[in-house]
């Protein structure tokens, strides 16, 4: 076998490797010799089929299994040889072969960049968390106590008022016959809630109860039913009774209603609830920002190949987006030239901290134990109620796709890693700041912060499956 | 003897692609093609004659001799029937020093 390097330039190489015919000879006959143990053959007792005859028979069929791993192994052997690590799929190309001459192709490859990462020790960072002020525990709990304010019949003969709740009995007429579904007794309407459709709830205000009187209203064009739609129909009404809220007050009684000690225990457990929310969305920043930190720092080269397949997944994206007409405003006027070489830089940030990431994780021997991919397995499964096990099975029989739930588990881990050996202030911001703080900064940065945020995941998936993919390789 | 034995002349030449059959392909077919023969299933009623001359004119070799039998069928049960399957001659071809024919290459 021989190995000529015809290209080297960046991170890709060329080869042209030639295998020469006796070394394909031997392997064919090797690996007729071996068919010939078991294959039958009339006239012939298994195993005694003379080589000449299995060579005429199977020869064929043998050569191109003998040539395609061939090919697998001497591609493998020159990158072994050469110490280098593809970042992707060899393009391989058979340039020349026939029976009996010299086997000829050429492997174009993309190597992994030789990525030294930034001491993490040097980096300061900021890991944001939320604040909580008492105003917004104090928000919520009123909410909470709004959705949970109970409705008291009122005794005083009034007229009905937006707001109130009133018990209807109903039956609905179109074209003089009453329908299907359009008929209830004693049916829950808070009045103004939209709940029916426009006009109804209208017409039931300044009513009384225990009223006989019909509503006349227009189902919508695009009504649910196709039946209903556009038709004009009658509604006989009689308002049995009218509820009207009474608000719920912030005691102790509340709480013990909810199940908790006090009101503090419940403020407490409210601000927990609140500080949990937007945990996320701190960690999302302050990695947000360690990624930017990390984008600076690191200026290596990354596998064209790469770029493109990534770009080409956002611009398919992009273009399915544009297809429904949900485009970024800021987007619109753009030149799609303009726009292709953004999201280029995009596809190159993403695949560069991928790739840093990966290494970074490998270096560190970061490791998914079972149990943790199991946890995101039930996550995974409890967000489709009723399917669990659908779901559950689905997971466990496709390896792809427990990979993809291994790759941001992956980049979790890896991110707390850098995290803790960064020098790290925190800093508590409450939460509006928290959230306006992605509209500072100019421009572009936030773009392609937003956009990556976005669609951040699937950069490190990829870029941890492809190391794996490499790993396995070099096993 | 019958008439065919006395007919001295070559046969046509498509005769001679209704003589030969097929090559035999077995165990004892290869062994014999170490020691310059060549088998083939023959038209039942080819003479030895005939057969040297097929030979000769379609491999394009000389033929040293050829020895013949009548390859009896096997009686075979089917469905609960006797039945024999149909006889064949066999004819095993010594070619002279030097020529060889590809067995299994087609006519």
């Amino acid at each position: 076998m021989q190995v000529v390097e015809t290209k080297n330039e960046g991170l890709s190489r060329e080869f042209t490797i030639t295998v020469g015919a006796d070394e394909i000879d031997q392997k064919v006959g090797a690996k007729l010799e071996e068919v010939g143990q078991t294959v039958k053959m009339p006239g012939f007792r298994p195993g005694k089929v003379p080589m000449k005859i299995l060579r005429q028979r199977f020869g064929s069929s043998v050569l191109g299994e003998v040539l395609e791993k061939t090919v697998g192994e001497s591609s493998q052997s020159a990158l072994v040889d050469r110490e280098l690590k593809p970042a992707m799929q060899p393009k391989i190309e058979i340039t020349s072969f026939e029976e009996g001459q010299d086997l000829v192709y050429t492997m174009a490859v993309e190597i992994m960049p030789a990525i030294t990462p930034v001491d993490f020790g040097t980096l300061e960072l900021t890991r944001y968390k939320p604040e909580i002020t008492d105003e917004e525990v104090q928000n919520a709990l009123d909410e909470l106590a709004k959705n949970n304010r109970a409705t008291s019949k009122i005794e005083k003969d009034r007229k009905t008022q937006s707001g109130d709740v009133v018990m209807l009995n109903f039956k609905g007429f179109v074209d003089g016959e009453a329908f299907q579904g359009g008929e209830a007794e004693d049916f829950r309407l808070e009045l103004g809630s939209g709940q029916f459709i426009p006009g109804f709830e209208d017409q039931l205000i300044g009513q009384k109860a225990g009223e006989d009187m019909k509503v006349t209203v227009t189902f919508p064009e695009e009504y649910g039913a196709a039946h209903l739609a556009g038709k004009e129909a009658i509604f006989e009404c009689k308002i049995n009774e009218i509820h009207e809220y009474t608000d719920r007050e912030l005691n102790d009684d509340f709480a013990k209603e909810l199940g908790l000690e006090s009101l503090d225990d419940l403020r407490d457990q409210m601000r927990q609830r609140i500080e949990s929310e937007y945990a996320d969305l701190a960690r999302a920043r302050t990695k947000r920002e360690l990624l930017d930190v990390l984008f600076d720092k690191h200026d290596f080269e990354v596998p064209p190949g790469m770029v493109q397949s990534e770009f080409d997944q956002i611009w398919e994206q992009f273009a399915k987006a544009k297809e429904e007409g949900q485009v970024d405003d800021e987007d619109k006027d753009k030149d799609e030239e303009v726009l292709k070489s953004e999201y280029r830089d995009i596809a190159k940030r993403r695949v560069l901290l991928g790739l840093l990431l990966a290494h970074v994780g490998d270096e560190a021997k970061i490791q998914i134990s079972q149990e943790e991919l199991q946890k995101a397995v039930f996550e995974q499964a409890r967000r489709y109620p009723g399917q669990e096990r659908q779901v559950f099975e689905y997971y466990t029989q496709n390896p792809e796709m427990m990979a993809s739930l291994r790759a941001p588990l992956f980049e979790e881990k890896t991110v707390d890693y850098i995290l803790e050996l960064a020098k790290v202030n925190d800093l508590a911001l409450p939460v509006d700041k928290l959230l306006e703080s992605d509209d500072d900064g100019d421009e572009k940065p936030k773009k392609a912060a937003g956009k990556k945020a976005a669609a951040k995941k699937s950069t490190s998936k990829k870029g941890a499956a492809k190391k794996a993919a490499a790993k396995k390789d070099a096993d | 003897m019958s008439w065919k034995f006395l007919n001295k002349s070559t046969p046509s030449l498509e005769r001679m692609y209704r003589v030969i059959v097929a090559p035999v392909i077995t165990e004892k077919a290869t062994l014999a093609g170490e020691h310059g023969a060549v088998v083939f299933k023959v038209a039942k009623d080819a003479t030895k004659p005939e057969i040297k001359a097929a030979v000769e004119q379609i491999f394009d070799v000389k033929v040293k001799a050829v020895n013949t039998s009548v390859v009896k069928g096997k009686t075979k049960r089917f469905r609960g029937r006797l039945g024999v399957r149909n006889d064949w001659k066999k004819a095993v071809v010594s070619l002279e020093e030097g020529h060889s024919i590809d067995v299994g290459s087609g006519i």
